[in-house]
């Protein structure tokens, strides 16, 4: 009832032997990843690397990319040219004259990549690239010019369409290929601008000097790449829309046992690493050798940097927080390079990690050494990504904590509250101390009136100084006696108090927990400050009885005045020349004679005699001197501001 | 141009989401600072301290 099963016609008919050619389009994954329109860019890069490869042996100058009306692309360099002459080795396996432009563009594995020292670490995919691009085109066309003359040679799906001719002469020398992605192969063949730009420009980036220009015939746009100071200035690129934390871009280049590295990096005030890393060109997504190398000599040189300066002393951050905020970019040239991973982006190799290590750590622990400046801004920066870690485990608890406690439950057990919920008429004191919490206790008005005491903790800061803080409860009980919360969870509605009044004591200790009270509240509660709830309390500085009749004064200045009216009353000088002052005139005797006691008081704490000072009365306006300068052994005094500018 | 407290980038009161501080992370490292303790001022000694800072309290300081 069933077919005869398919295996018993196994004969060596059913056996194929694929050319070059068939075998590319039918498993172009092998050499291009896939048709999307990631193979499909794929192939503008294969020809570029080639022009690429002929700028950084030093032949060529100049690459130049358009992508024509037609969809098709041309790549244009001013290098040597491909030989176009008859190729011996080739022209006797296949039996006819072969030209060397043929072989180039329809034989696998077969290139200059070959020889030794040609090209000693290109980019391309080892003699397969245009010879694919080829395969995998409509149609495709390449003309050389060299010695004078244009050569040209013309393709349809990877098979040369005639000979290669020789079509004019010329004084130019180069290579111009002109493809047309085959719609057999890709589902779309449409090229887009960004993708194109963006490889065009980090090429520009990782090889010096190179000169890349990239048209768009449809729409007329066209860009040119060049960059002389190469990766350097890809860093500068990369970080131009951050803050750097460094001026220079740091550059560490050398070459051991055929491995050539190139690094730039800069830390910006950005809170991610951004790193590129390329092997021969080839963006290297997976990192590799080349990467962890780079990495460990980073982290150590910086670890060995933070700890000799003493910055690493309290947090010593881990590899990823050093990194936060910078920016590298890693460029290797491998001879061999050995791809592994997911995609093949990630280097194998494993002398490049130890190459790569020990030249960075060198470079860097001189750098650090040198560049003080720069090292510390870089040192702290890690200091601060540790920092962030730990704070934002610290934040993560303080908030379960919070949510945790139910309402009420969790207030503080030092608060004294109001017994009103009235959050619009309540006020919540902050005092200093216990003793304050007590007397301001006796006073308050308990149904709207709540008192929470907080007392500054003393710490030994150094040897012979003390300093305070607000210990870590009272922090905890001023958020959850405010109740708004902080940060994200900060809500202005939950308040439980419309005012919150800080009363320490009027001395220059309560002035400084005032002081960190309110920067507590302007940084971590901003919205309540800025909206008017926090208030400081301003109690007088005097309590003055006169007989039955009790009043306050709050300041120093109005209590002088207060006493002078008060001792007056009804006093009377008498001069002794028939004269008697009282009354109106008399208060403002005593007002003149005091304002007169601060200047002489003033005068005398600058070392200034009144007898002395008097005689440099100025006859004409009866003016005194207000201008004291020392010149060399000399002193002058001067009346007036003119007198004195004039002088100097 | 204000500043934030933590890193010290320039920033604008006005467009700031997170007042004072250039990003939440930075609140997120200042709150960390307060919870540690690590904000201080100078402390003045007066006759009237001894109730605050007896010897026994220097002691665990």
């Amino acid at each position: 009832m069933a077919e005869e099963p398919l295996a018993a016609g196994y004969t060596s008919t059913d056996l194929l032997h694929l050319s070059d050619r068939e075998h590319v389009r039918e498993r172009f994954g092998m050499y291009i990843g896939d048709n999307t329109a990631r193979g499909l860019h794929h192939l503008v890069y294969e020809v570029v690397d080639n022009s690429i490869d002929e700028c950084m042996a030093g032949h060529a100058r100049q690459v130049s990319v358009t992508v024509n009306v037609d969809g098709s692309v041309t790549v244009e360099d001013d290098g040597r040219g491909i030989p176009v002459e008859r190729h011996a080795q080739l022209s006797e396996e296949m039996d006819r004259d072969v030209s060397t432009l043929e072989g180039v563009m329809t034989v696998l594995k077969f290139g200059g990549k070959f020889q030794k020292g040609a090209y000693q670490t290109s980019g391309g995919l080892h003699g397969v690239g245009v010879t694919v691009v080829n395969f995998l085109s409509e149609w495709c066309e390449v003309e050389v010019s060299r010695d004078g003359h244009v050569w040209q040679q013309e393709y349809q799906r990877g098979e040369a369409t005639g000979p290669v001719r020789k079509i004019g002469t010329t004084t130019r020398v180069g290579t111009k290929t002109t493809f047309k992605p085959d719609p057999q192969i890709f589902p779309s063949t449409k090229f887009t601008w960004d993708v194109l730009s963006r490889r065009l420009q980090e090429l520009a980036f990782l090889n010096s000097g190179v000169k890349i220009c990239f048209h768009d015939a449809a729409s007329g746009q066209t860009e040119a790449f060049c960059y002389h100071r190469g990766i350097v200035e890809f860093v500068e690129w990369l970080n131009r829309s951050s803050d750097a934390i460094h001026p220079d871009v740091i550059s560490i280049r050398g070459e051991q046992d055929g491995v050539t590295f190139d690094i730039a990096l800069q830390y910006t005030g950005e809170f991610t690493e951004n790193l590129h890393s390329y092997v021969n060109n080839i963006t290297t997504t997976e990192g590799g050798t080349h990467v962890s190398g780079f990495r460990s000599a980073l982290t150590r040189s910086l670890n060995a940097y933070g700890k000799k300066t003493g910055l690493y002393k309290d947090l010593v951050p881990t590899g990823e927080d050093i990194r936060e905020g910078l920016t590298t970019v890693v460029s290797v040239r491998v001879p061999q390079p050995q791809f592994q991973g997911q995609t093949k982006t990630k280097l194998g190799n494993g002398e490049v990690e130890g190459i790569i290590n020990s030249a960075v750590g060198d470079f860097l622990a001189k750098y650090l050494e040198e560049n003080p400046k720069s090292a510390k801004a870089i040192a702290q920066k890690g200091v601060l990504a540790a920092e962030a870690r730990a704070a934002a485990q610290k934040a993560k608890a303080l908030l379960r904590e919070r949510k945790g406690a139910l309402s009420g439950g969790g207030l503080p057990g030092k608060l004294r509250d109001c017994t009103s919920r009235d959050v619009a008429k309540c006020e919540l004191y902050l005092v200093e101390g216990d003793s304050a919490g007590g007397s301001a206790e006796g006073g308050r008005r308990r149904e709207y009136q709540a008192i929470l005491p907080l007392r500054g903790k003393i710490i030994n800061a150094y040897k012979s100084r003390e300093d305070k803080v607000l210990a870590n409860e009272e922090v905890r009980s001023v958020i959850s006696a405010i109740g708004a919360g902080i940060g994200d969870e900060a809500d202005l509605g939950k308040r439980r108090y419309d005012k919150i009044v800080i009363m320490t004591d009027a001395d220059v200790d309560g002035s400084h927990i005032r002081t960190l009270l309110l920067t507590f509240f302007y940084r971590q509660m901003y919205q309540l400050v800025a909206s008017g709830h926090v208030y400081v309390a301003q109690p007088p500085l005097f309590r003055v009885r006169n007989k039955k009749h009790v009043y306050y004064v709050q300041t120093e200045d109005e209590m002088k005045t207060q006493l002078l009216d008060q001792g007056l009353g009804e006093g009377v000088f008498d001069p002794g020349d028939g004269r008697t002052i009282s009354g109106e005139p008399m208060q403002k005797l005593c007002r003149t004679l005091a304002g007169l006691e601060d200047a002489l008081v003033a005068l005398e704490r600058r070392g200034v005699s009144l007898r002395d000072h008097a005689g440099r009365r100025d006859e004409k306006t009866g003016k005194l001197p207000i201008y004291h300068v020392y010149y060399g052994p000399e002193e002058r005094w001067f009346t007036t501001r003119d007198e004195l500018e004039s002088f100097v | 141009m204000p500043r934030c407290p933590v890193c010290s980038k320039t920033i604008d009161l006005k467009t700031l989401a997170t007042p004072p501080f250039c990003s939440e992370r930075c609140r997120v490292i200042d709150l960390g600072r307060w919870l540690d303790e690590g904000y201080s001022v100078p402390h003045i000694r007066s006759g009237d301290d001894e109730e605050e800072s007896g010897p026994e309290e220097e002691a665990d300081g």
